[in-house]
């Protein structure tokens, strides 16, 4: 009985040990992104293959390009928050809420192109194939095609 | 043949009613007999359970090499695989929500399908 018995104990505990071993080997790398400073331009370092000279660059142009949008930010909530004014104190469309719609529009337009260009300028970062997939990857997550909007409509 | 087996069994019949036991029974024989017999009516031989056969089976198998082997194997291979399902399916998670995440800061008003 004792024999049977190690031997079932050994069986489990061999199991759980393959099973550890296995998931703590196999998720090593998107933990190991997780606890990079910048985990999300670490994963697209290891998603894309782009090589440490590249990422270096990226690093530094997403670093440049995160102000400027920080300031066109600001910009459009200030805007949504004076519109939300605007739109509290009148009953119909006034010359005023038509322009801050403009701008805001404007605003997102100047917002969405920055966005492309910096995208573009990123793939052209990566490896010819990569910067292709990178760029379709882009494309997929619905912000430059509009599908954020027109979600709201279906 | 008939007579000579007729004869046998009438000298049996006089053998047997001509004998007589004189050896004393034990004390208590007779209520130790109704006892059992008792006992028995009360608590019928019932068939052992699942765990009680599992555990036979395990108690008489496992420690027979083959069986204790494949035991082994089969669950060294349950452990690996279902480990690296798991992996898999945590770096799946993992790696939508590094995307997510690097989307969102370039694009602050980017939401994600899970949000």
């Amino acid at each position: 009985m004792k024999k049977a018995f190690l031997i079932l104990l050994g069986g489990l505990l061999l199991c759980t040990a393959a099973f550890s071993g296995f998931y703590y080997i196999g998720t090593a790398s998107c933990r190991s992104m997780m606890n990079e400073p910048q985990p999300g331009l670490a994963w697209l370092k290891n998603e894309f293959k782009v090589s440490d000279a590249d990422y270096a660059r990226i690093v530094q142009l997403h670093e440049a390009y995160l102000p400027k949008c920080g300031e066109r930010c600001q910009r459009i909530a200030e805007l949504n928050s004076e519109l939300e004014k605007q739109v509290s104190q009148a009953s119909t469309v006034t010359p005023e809420i038509q322009k801050l719609l403009d701008q805001r529009a404007k605003m997102r337009a100047d917002c969405e192109a920055e966005m492309l260009s910096h995208f573009l300028t990123v793939s052209r970062m990566m490896p010819p194939e990569q910067g292709k997939r990178y760029l379709q990857w882009v494309e997929q997550q619905a912000f430059l095609n509009g599908q954020a909007m027109e979600a709201h409509h279906h | 043949m008939k007579q000579n087996d007729d004869r046998d069994k009438g000298v049996l019949e006089h053998v047997l009613k001509q004998w007589v036991v004189d050896a004393p029974l034990p004390p208590g024989f007779q209520n130790a007999v109704w006892d059992r017999i008792a006992r028995a009516e009360v608590t019928p031989p019932s068939a052992p359970g699942f765990w009680a056969l599992l555990a036979r089976a395990v108690e008489m198998n496992l420690p027979r090499p083959k069986f204790a082997w494949a035991y082994v194997t089969i669950l060294l291979l349950v452990g690996v695989l279902s480990g690296t399902l798991a992996a898999q399916r945590e770096s799946t998670r993992m790696n939508a929500a590094l995307g997510a995440r690097y989307l969102k800061s370039i694009d602050p008003f980017h939401r994600s399908p899970s949000d």
